[in-house]
């Protein structure tokens, strides 16, 4: 379960508030979408929650743990083992083929052995096996979305912050990644938080936090 | 790490082939400066060993002193005002007591060897013609464990002057002066005009023309015979098991003798300077282009952290700590000091070897060619420069790139 409580972020100098005393509850295995315009401070929230970033103020707790008072090993550690992201760009290591990308979080604790077959495995899910060999530059942007998401799911994450996954894809691309998400929260269980500017795709969630101005308007 | 270090190095494969190179080129130049000034310095210095040895022992200058003279004089020490104040010598200087010498050398771990040697000035005569020449005495054997003289007889033999009985090699100067050579008879005549014929059994060449038209080699003896002084020594020379004890066994031997102990460091100074000069510039040369070396290396790891900024905030985020993106980027300069170095080792030593065969046109010390040298020290300090130059050029992209948290860098890229 994430606890947030009475989350303040703000930036600059003077301080300009971005979240203002944001509290909220994500049940374990809760599909949570956080949506909004532009400049609503949806992907800050989603960093924070995802650990990524910390609140200027107020508590993100994991399972009753502060983020912000674990130490640098355990925080990541605990995104290595527990926290899957996805991002809108892929960010998928160039020079890595995609079974290589899908094996960077093995990698980070030296047991990429280990989990090769459940990368292939999960590649095969993504129906992208065929790029298992090939760079990122051979792949089209729905395969590296795909690779990235398997990427995401290597560790069995308990949690999975996705952050306008579909935002760089078409229509249809777009949609497939959707239906893989859902599937995955609801097959897996995994606790899914995304941050969409889509309404189509914010209705898909069970809970839609909805953000104007850095203030919450919750609805679903 | 490695395996990420590695793919992000050969993912820019001309990037990287071309500062492997600026270390390889560095590496390589230093290798073969140092090759050649080393080797030129290794021949210098087996010259100079020739005419003197790690250690010369001769007599002590016996000189009369201003003092001992007014005390002769004016034994109740009265103040002189002295016009000229006495001075010059009372006798010419001699070895005191060279069976002390002797046991105190055999007794030496650190002594290889020592040769007995007496030096005189002498005229050697063939038909009308003379020249002055310094003819050294010496029991041969000796004479060629101790020194590195075989490898400037250009004909003949040193080791026949072993037996004696008159032979002697001349300079091939003081050969040419003459227009002798090998197999004929020159008059040796001494201070009182005495002649004594020798035969040539060999003939010499050390390169520098003043030597080599005024120095000649004979046995002990007979040139001890030709000056009339049986059993007179005017040195030893001693060579030892390590050049570098040479001050410190002198300085030892100076503390219980009056004969005159001089370490050839101190008797060659003005040389010694031009060789600290020599390496003052050799180490300058790979500072400055190791410096140029190591500016690529650290121009090559910014220009990459800044291109993968997004790549690194994706291991950050999957949760590699900012210590092995440290790492990532060491490795790195690692690999490009490493391979550099081996690279440039490689080349340094092709150039050595390419200028160490050069064909001079003159014969030194048994050789044609550009003295080079291959010394493991000048390797070790080449690859260790390089590496060292390589790791630090690192550190500070290493180090920004750890520094940098995913969220900055997600939030530089929207």
């Amino acid at each position: 379960m994430i606890i947030g409580k009475n989350i303040v972020k703000e930036f600059g100098d003077p301080p300009h508030r971005i979240l203002h005393d944001l509290s909220f509850v994500i049940q374990d295995g809760e599909f949570v979408s956080i949506s909004g315009r532009s400049g609503s401070g949806k992907s800050t929230l989603l960093y924070i929650i995802s650990s990524l970033d910390f609140p200027s103020s107020g508590q993100v707790l994991f399972d009753d743990e502060d983020t912000s008072l674990m130490s640098v090993e355990h925080i990541h550690e605990f995104r290595t083992n527990h926290v899957g992201f996805i991002f809108q760009f892929h960010y998928l290591l160039p020079e890595l083929t995609g079974l290589e990308n899908v094996l960077l979080p093995p990698r980070n604790i030296d047991r990429v052995d280990e989990f090769r077959d459940r990368a292939l495995e999960l590649l095969k899910t993504m129906d992208v096996s065929k790029v298992a060999d090939k760079l990122p530059s051979q792949m089209s942007g729905g395969e590296q979305q795909r690779v990235a998401i398997a990427r995401a799911l290597i560790m069995k994450p308990k949690y999975l912050f996705a952050d306008e996954p579909t935002g760089n894809l078409d229509s249809a691309n777009g949609e497939v990644v959707m239906n893989i998400l859902k599937s995955i929260n609801k097959e897996r269980g995994t606790t899914l938080c995304l941050v969409t500017h889509e309404e189509e795709y914010a209705a898909m969630a069970q809970r839609e936090i909805y953000l104007i101005d850095g203030r919450m308007s919750e609805r679903g | 790490m490695l395996f990420l270090a590695m793919k992000q190095l050969f993912s820019k494969k001309t990037q990287t082939f071309l500062i492997l190179m600026g270390v390889s080129f560095g590496t390589m130049l230093f290798v073969s400066i140092s090759g050649v000034q080393l080797g030129l310095r290794e021949y210098m210095i087996k010259a100079l060993l020739n005419n003197t040895a790690h250690i010369i022992i001769s007599g002590a200058e016996n000189e009369i002193t201003e003092k001992e003279v007014r005390s002769q004089i004016y034994p109740e020490g009265r103040f002189i005002n002295w016009i000229t104040p006495p001075g010059g010598k009372r006798d010419e200087s001699k070895l005191e007591s060279y069976l002390g010498w002797v046991e105190i050398l055999r007794a030496n771990p650190d002594v290889y060897d020592f040769s007995p040697r007496f030096s005189t000035n002498v005229i050697i005569k063939s038909k009308k013609i003379k020249t002055n020449v310094n003819l050294v005495g010496s029991l041969p054997k000796k004479q060629i464990r101790i020194s590195e003289i075989s490898d400037y007889i250009i004909e003949g033999d040193f080791e026949s002057l072993s037996s004696g009985g008159n032979k002697i090699v001349l300079g091939v100067g003081v050969a040419e002066d003459l227009g002798v050579s090998l197999g004929q008879f020159v008059d040796v005549l001494n201070a009182f005009g005495k002649i004594t014929p020798f035969k040539i059994v060999g003939l010499s060449k050390f390169g520098d023309t003043r030597t080599d038209s005024a120095l000649a080699f004979a046995h002990l003896s007979d040139v001890q015979k030709v000056n009339r002084t049986p059993g007179r020594l005017s040195e030893i020379a001693v060579s030892l098991t390590d050049i570098d004890k040479s001050e410190e066994l002198a300085e030892l031997w100076s503390s219980f003798s009056k004969d005159k102990v001089q370490d050839w460091r101190s008797a060659n100074a003005m040389f010694m300077e031009m060789i600290k000069m020599q390496d003052i510039v050799r180490y300058f040369i790979m500072f400055s282009v190791l410096i140029v070396a190591a500016f690529g290396i650290y121009n090559v790891l910014s220009i990459m952290i800044n291109q993968k900024k997004k790549e690194i905030a994706i291991l950050r985020s999957i949760g590699f700590p900012p210590k092995k993106i440290l790492i990532l980027i060491l490795y790195q300069g690692f690999f490009l000091g490493i391979c550099g170095g081996v690279v440039g080792l490689a080349m340094g030593s092709l150039v050595t070897y390419g200028v160490g065969s050069i064909d001079i046109g003159v014969e030194l010390g048994g050789s044609n060619h550009i003295f080079v040298s291959y010394d493991y020290s000048i390797y070790l300090s080449a690859f260790i420069a390089a590496l060292f130059a390589s790791l630090v050029a690192s550190l500070i992209p290493a180090y920004m790139a750890s520094r940098m948290t995913p969220i900055d860098i997600i939030r530089g890229q929207a």
